[in-house]
């Protein structure tokens, strides 16, 4: 999107050696560019400004009778800089500062799990004082405490660079990670050492530059000699961050950000960082299972089932529907595709996320959120259940000094649930009721860069907001971005895949048997559709990695894999395809392997062996011509009003098959809880933390009642997994009522 | 040259508390005078003073004050913050402006909120200091009824509100840059400079930070002239100071002096000399953190560049005198404890220094340490001076190189004797640095040594 | 439930006075603290933030940086003795001593009764008229061994 203006080059002088840099490029880079190594520990650009606080980085600066903190130096005309290299003076104040950041540092390196990548130990080899001056008992306090089930914190390591406290105040803001006391009694600590529980709290662990946090689910895995680094892509949610899967022994051991600067800036989620576990999950299919009469399932091998695939399919005819998890690599979801249109003869899918091809005049990189005037985001999903990292994007642009305005039942402006259409009409035809959007409306037309950002599911592939996007650009607006946000990890991928085969679609057709249903992955199952369905077919073909409800209405299941164990390429929400590696190799063959087998039998050739072109850091393909040729999409009517409260669920970013089986992330997982609107709680007298009743035609529910001032009046949110059988109506009442 | 009552005249006679006394004697005619002028010319007046920061640093008021951005310029609100803070051991002379003269403090105040066009002034009061926040705010309130703050003062078309803001006991809120992440709500913890808060302090915006006595001189020298103000005292050291006497001295108390007196002159004719027929030992000019003095002394004028020719500070014009009974090493050691006690644990040398300083100190007195170690306090002090993100740990590690350097003997004695060569006989035997409860507390959960 | 509103209001009042309102962090803890008998149990920091739209653990962040905070309970009635150097040169360690004595509490403790909570302070501001001890936010200056009992006194008869 926004191309910011070439900053003009100064001259500075750096050991002598004279170079041209950016004015305002940070010394600390400056100097790296000419391969001088400044020492530093708490200089981190990614959570803030420069700090200063360590001291490691202290370098003479001509005309300056102190040393200064090179971190906290920018590149200006005629700056003359002296690093240790050549400063005897600096030399001296690093050696100082490198002796006082140790006189309390345990020399436990030999059992620290940072040992062997840990910055201070590789200082102090080079540089460090071989003997300590320090005759005194150094500061002791218990050893590592938990801070939450993911996270250890050994307060006896910790130097206190504030990395992680900025990091959860600056980047994440979830302000739960703090430094308290003073002086040298300063510890870090949450609030009455409560769990941190916040999405992006396992971030903090790569930050620290000592092993003073460090998570409990690589605690002594590994040690960095035994292990092996391979570059792929997160696959759990549409952003697609960017990760190292660490392994050892054909294990991954965990799971390392591979920083992105345009997708993810190299933060990743809890999800991303610590669900890898569920690949070793006791329950997980590994042969495949066939229902037999009378008998239940009965593990079979690849080539009976190979055989009782071909014959339900054949049986079923060309009345098939193939149910898309989203989680499917597009070489994978371009075979399934291929396989039930070319070789079935059928075209019925359900695509979990659809995507409107007129929206790539619209694409633009994550990064560019935070350059954006104005980020409006729209639908009632929480951007941080969907997309996480977009919601680090937003604070961005937020402190960054735009304006982000979040139009939902819980936004800044308030509206009713499900009215986003609505909203996107109102505010292109100008119509400007709700009239609190006036004041949104007047923003966009005043601003020259724009974020739209869509967080619910959309049928229409996009529409609705892609049409708002082109009424602004035809207003005039130079930067126009659109996110729209699908609900798999690679659904749009998916979708891509299988219009290239042919636009047509038809939809599974109501009531009526069909011959056979294929299930492609467990995520599948979160379409309420599928289960129907399931129930009016003969035959059910599903791959799935753990038994579900749906395995049970299966009659063959084929294990399925996850994204650490296949190659393949995911298109994330920003329409950019990556490169997925094969971390670990699969109990079985794959799906790629299977569905290339099965094609055979149908005289159909697929290749079993994904070929990814892309890079290891993919760029993202430029976007389309303007060319919005969609008509405005009618904005549904609203529900009805009705007696009650109306409920929102949203998906929590931690559940699904993944997170249920890392015992680490349960607390992580939704509370059983109610989120009321202040005014609603005190109309029934509900006081924040007490149980209340939810209840509506038949099914009632016990929750704990969270208040939210951000709420709307007359508005309830649960998520999806506490609100299964209530009604979009509900009554809500005290327990003991 | 001896006692010269310039900010405290007539406080003697009268309440000047009260705004009708205080007007009796002139007040707010300055005000009214400032605002018939041209901002630049008032300024101009500052400049022509030359009179000096009175809260430690000693930057030229009228120069800091002439790198803020003129309103005009200045897309940002601007700021004027008044450091209140007053904490720095053995200084208690703003609370002794605040609570006889605070109509003068103010006045001050409102005189340079109007020379930086700013409309809104912070007064940052010490947390301790509940009598004299009383004080102030009554004087506030009084002079709003009056007029001379608000909106539309004295009919000029400026308004003008000012919040006084209740510190919380931190040492290190008196720094500019703590007292402004303080006032922001946060731990009180330096930043670094640049930028300066002329160009972004309080919000990022330009902000103008002056201690109580610095600001109470304004409206006297609106009212003489800065020509005329200049010519008190002595060269770079223009007026006068009211300077903080305490320790073993008979008059402990302030006294406002022609900058340029001696020390002499205050600790004998005004002071009445040491107590209890003792020997005068050393003198500590400036407050806890400069470098201390020996008897022989004493004859150093009270000024900028001559405390500097001696190798100190006049720093806050806090004199603390120290007779005889007083071992330089305990001297040390507490001294030591209090900028531990007050370090605010960001940057490492300070935290960890002034930690290591006193474990040193203590072993010292103790009689425990061997002649290695005292070399290594040195070299700690050393290690610590310059190196800092703000000047606390200077303020540690310089006076306690000066009771090294200059009482090196004594510390010696220490070593050789194996012990405290006063025995229980120093005036300091046994005093601890503060308990803090929450300190207490959390070192029953996780070890946390705050003292030696 | 109403106690806590109205410190809502509260603070939400002296929040207005500033340009952004995470300034009135300091009043907002001494307004809880008030209310709290002296200290700041876990739930003030909870209705602080509230009304602040900051996290507790922001708040009990801040207010561990500051000797004026209390995160213990603590007697009805402070007292503080400055120790700091003027003070010590004249006498103070005696003056806390005799305080220790009297109340048979040592530095940092509270009496039995949590009548009286005894700690050290740094440097008050007095030094002149040392040695400093401040009661209850009130300065005595100065103050010898010799008048504490009468403090102690007057404190315990609860005046
Ligand atoms: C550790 C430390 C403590 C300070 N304490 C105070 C203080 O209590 N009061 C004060 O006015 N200045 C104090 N200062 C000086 C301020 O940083 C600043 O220089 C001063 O307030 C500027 O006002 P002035 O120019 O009128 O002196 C302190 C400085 C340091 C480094
Ligand atoms: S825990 Fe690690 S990141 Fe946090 S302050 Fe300590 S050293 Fe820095
Ligand atoms: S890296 Fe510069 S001070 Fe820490």
């Amino acid at each position: 999107m926004s191309t910011q203006p070439q900053p003009e080059l100064v001259t500075v002088t750096i050991d002598g050696h004279e170079l041209q840099a950016p004015r305002g490029q940070g010394m600390v880079e400056t100097a790296a560019s000419i391969g001088i190594e400044i020492p530093v520990f708490c200089y981190e650009p990614r959570v803030g400004p420069p700090l200063g606080a360590c001291r490691m980085c202290l370098c003479e600066v001509e005309g300056l009778p102190k040393l200064q903190a090179a971190c906290t130096l920018t590149a200006t005309d005629g700056l003359v800089l002296k690093t240790a290299l050549t400063s005897e003076k600096a030399a001296d104040g690093q050696d100082a500062i490198l002796e006082f950041i140790l006189l309390n540092h345990p020399l436990d390196c030999p059992d620290c799990d940072k040992g062997g990548e840990c910055p201070l130990q590789d200082l102090t080899f080079r540089f460090g004082p071989g003997t300590t001056r320090m005759h005194f008992p150094k500061r002791t306090f218990d050893k590592p405490i938990p801070i939450s089930p993911l996270i250890a914190l050994d307060r006896e390591r910790c130097i206190l660079c504030y990395r992680c406290t900025r990091f959860s105040e600056n980047v994440s803001e979830d302000g739960q990670l703090v430094a308290i006391n003073r002086g040298a009694s300063s510890v870090i600590a949450t609030f009455e050492d409560e769990p941190y529980r916040a999405h992006f709290s396992g971030n903090v662990v790569e930050l620290c530059p000592v092993g003073a946090l460090t998570s409990t689910t690589y605690r002594f895995r590994a040690r960095p000699w035994e292990i092996q680094n391979v570059p792929t892509v997160c696959g759990l949610c549409p952003v697609g961050c960017n990760v190292w899967a660490t392994t050892r022994e054909g294990k991954v051991a965990r799971v390392l950000s591979r920083n992105h600067p345009e997708i993810h800036e190299g933060w990743l989620c809890d999800k991303g960082r610590f669900a890898y576990d569920h690949l070793r999950a006791e329950d997980r299919i590994r042969t495949p299972l066939l229902r037999v009469r009378r008998r239940g399932f009965q593990e079979v091998s690849f080539d009976e089932a190979l055989d009782a695939a071909e014959a339900g399919l054949r049986e079923a005819g060309s009345s098939i529907v193939v149910a898309f998890s989203g989680g499917e690599t597009v070489e994978q979801a371009t075979a399934l595709a291929r396989l039930v249109r070319e070789g079935l003869g059928s075209d019925s899918a359900l695509l979990p996320d659809d995507w409107d091809r007129g929206l790539a005049a619209f694409r633009a990189p994550l990064s560019a959120i935070q350059d954006a005037e104005v980020c409006l985001v729209l639908g009632d999903d929480p951007v941080v259940e969907r997309a996480p990292v977009v919601d680090l994007w937003l604070r961005a642009a937020r402190r960054a000094g735009g304006r982000v305005i979040t139009v939902s039942p819980a936004g800044d402006v308030q509206v009713a649930p499900g009215s986003a259409p609505q909203v996107c009409a109102a505010l292109r035809e100008g119509n400007m009721a709700p009239k609190e959007l006036r004041e949104t409306a007047k923003r966009l037309r005043a601003a020259e860069r724009i974020a739209l950002v869509w967080s619910a599911d959309d049928p229409t592939g996009g529409r609705h907001v892609g049409s708002l996007a082109s009424h602004l650009h035809e207003n005039g607006q130079a930067d126009v971005a659109v996110y729209a946000l699908p609900r798999t990890p690679n659904g749009r991928g998916v979708a891509e895949a299988w219009h290239a085969l042919g636009e047509g679609r038809t939809e599974p057709p109501e009531e009526a048997e069909i011959g056979a249903l294929i299930v492609s992955g467990d995520e599948a199952g979160h379409n309420r559709r599928v289960g129907e369905l399931a129930q009016r077919a003969r035959f059910v073909l599903t791959t799935a990695m753990f038994q579900s409800d749906l395995t049970a209405w299966s009659h063959l299941v084929l294990p399925g894999t996850s994204y650490l164990e296949r190659e393949g390429t995911f298109v994330n929400l920003e329409g950019r395809p990556q490169r997925l590696r094969r971390a670990v190799v699969p109990s079985g063959p794959d799906e790629l392997e299977w569905l290339a087998g099965l094609a055979g039998r149908f005289e159909l050739a697929v290749d079993p062996w994904a070929a990814p072109s892309t890079a290891e850091q993919a760029p993202l393909p430029p976007g389309d011509e303007f060319a919005w040729t969609q008509p405005d999409p009618q904005a549904p009517t609203g529900k009805p009003a009705g007696p009650g409260l109306e409920l929102v669920r949203y998906r929590a970013l931690f559940s699904g098959a993944a997170v249920e089986r890392v015992p680490q992330l349960q607390f992580q997982r939704p509370g059983l809880e109610v989120e009321l609107a202040y005014e609603d709680a005190r109309t029934r007298e509900i006081a924040a933390g007490e149980t209340v009743r939810v209840s509506s035609n038949g099914t009632s529910k016990e929750l704990r009642a969270t208040l939210s001032r951000r709420l709307r009046t007359g508005v309830v949110r649960i998520a999806g997994e506490h609100a299964e059988g209530l009604a979009d109506r509900v009554q809500v009442e005290k327990a003991d009522a | 040259m001896a006692l010269r009552k310039l900010l405290l005249a007539h406080a003697d006679e009268r309440d000047l508390t009260k705004l009708a006394e205080y007007e009796t004697v002139g007040g707010y005619e300055s005000l009214r005078r400032a605002l018939g002028m041209e901002r630049q010319a008032v300024l101009d007046e500052l400049l022509a003073a030359d009179v000096r920061g009175r809260g430690g640093a000693g930057f030229p008021m009228g120069r800091k004050a002439s790198f803020l951005p003129k309103p005009e310029d200045s897309s940002k609100r601007i700021y004027l913050v008044v450091n209140a803070d007053e904490s720095e051991p053995g200084t208690f002379k703003d609370r002794e402006i605040m609570l006889r003269v605070p109509h003068l403090f103010l006045e001050g105040v409102f005189i340079a909120a109007n020379t930086i066009g700013s409309n809104l002034a912070f007064i940052y009061l010490r947390g301790e200091y509940l009598r004299e926040y009383e004080v102030v705010v009554a004087a506030l309130e009084e002079a709003r009824e009056a007029g001379y703050v608000g909106k539309d003062v004295l009919g000029s078309g400026w308004d003008l509100a000012v919040v006084v803001h209740r510190g919380a006991g931190a040492y290190i809120c008196g720094e500019e840059t703590g007292l402004l992440e303080s006032l922001e709500g946060r731990r009180g913890q330096p930043r670094t400079k640049p930028p300066f808060p002329a160009i972004s302090g309080l919000y990022a915006s330009p902000t103008l930070i002056n201690n109580v006595e610095t600001l109470a001189t304004v409206p006297k020298i609106v009212q003489m002239g800065g020509e005329a103000y200049a010519r008190l005292g002595v060269e770079h050291s223009a007026g006068t100071r009211v300077f903080s006497l305490s320790g073993n001295v008979v008059n402990g108390g302030n006294y406002e002096l022609e900058l340029g007196t001696s020390l002499r002159e205050l600790i004998y004719d005004l002071g009445g000399g040491i107590p209890d027929g003792r020997e005068l030992k050393a003198i500590i000019p400036g407050g806890s953190s400069v470098p201390v003095l020996t008897a022989a002394e004493v004859d150093t004028p009270l000024d900028f560049d001559s405390m500097a020719a001696a190798g100190t500070m006049l720093g806050s014009g806090a004199v603390i005198v120290i007779d005889d009974r007083c071992c330089m090493v305990q001297l040390g050691l507490r001294v030591a404890q209090f900028y531990m006690h007050e370090s605010c644990g960001k940057c490492t040398p300070c935290r960890e220094g002034t930690r290591w300083m006193v474990q040193l100190l203590h072993k010292i007195e103790e009689g425990d340490a061997t002649q290695g170690e005292l070399d290594v306090l040195l070299d700690v002090c050393d290690r610590i001076l310059g190196n800092c993100l703000c000047p606390l740990g200077d303020a540690a590690a310089m006076p306690v190189a000066s009771y090294v350097a200059r009482f090196r003997e004594e510390y010696q004695r220490h070593i050789d004797e194996g012990g405290c060569p006063f025995g229980d006989e120093s005036s300091l035997k046994g005093v601890l640095a503060p308990v803090d409860q929450h300190h207490a507390r959390l070192r029953a959960e996780i070890e946390v040594p705050t003292g030696p | 439930m109403s106690a806590a509103s109205t410190l809502y209001d509260r603070i939400r009042e002296v929040a207005a006075q500033y340009p952004e309102s995470r300034s009135a962090v300091l009043p907002a803890l001494r307004l809880a603290q008030e209310e709290n008998g002296g200290w700041l149990p876990p739930e003030a920091f909870r209705e602080v933030g509230d009304a602040l739209e900051l996290t507790p653990a922001y708040c009990k962040a801040v207010a561990s940086f500051y000797d004026m905070f209390h995160l213990a309970p603590v007697g009805r009635h402070m007292v503080e003795v400055c120790t700091n150097v003027s003070c010590a040169l004249v006498g103070a360690q005696q003056v806390l001593e005799a305080f220790e004595r009297e109340l048979d509490a040592q530095a940092g403790e509270t009496t039995a009764d949590g009548e009286i909570t005894l700690r050290t302070v740094e440097c008050a501001g007095g030094c002149g008229w040392g040695t400093v001890v401040v009661v209850d936010h009130r300065y005595r200056e100065p103050v010898q061994p010799a008048d504490v009992p009468g403090i102690v006194r007057e404190l315990r008869s609860g005046a």
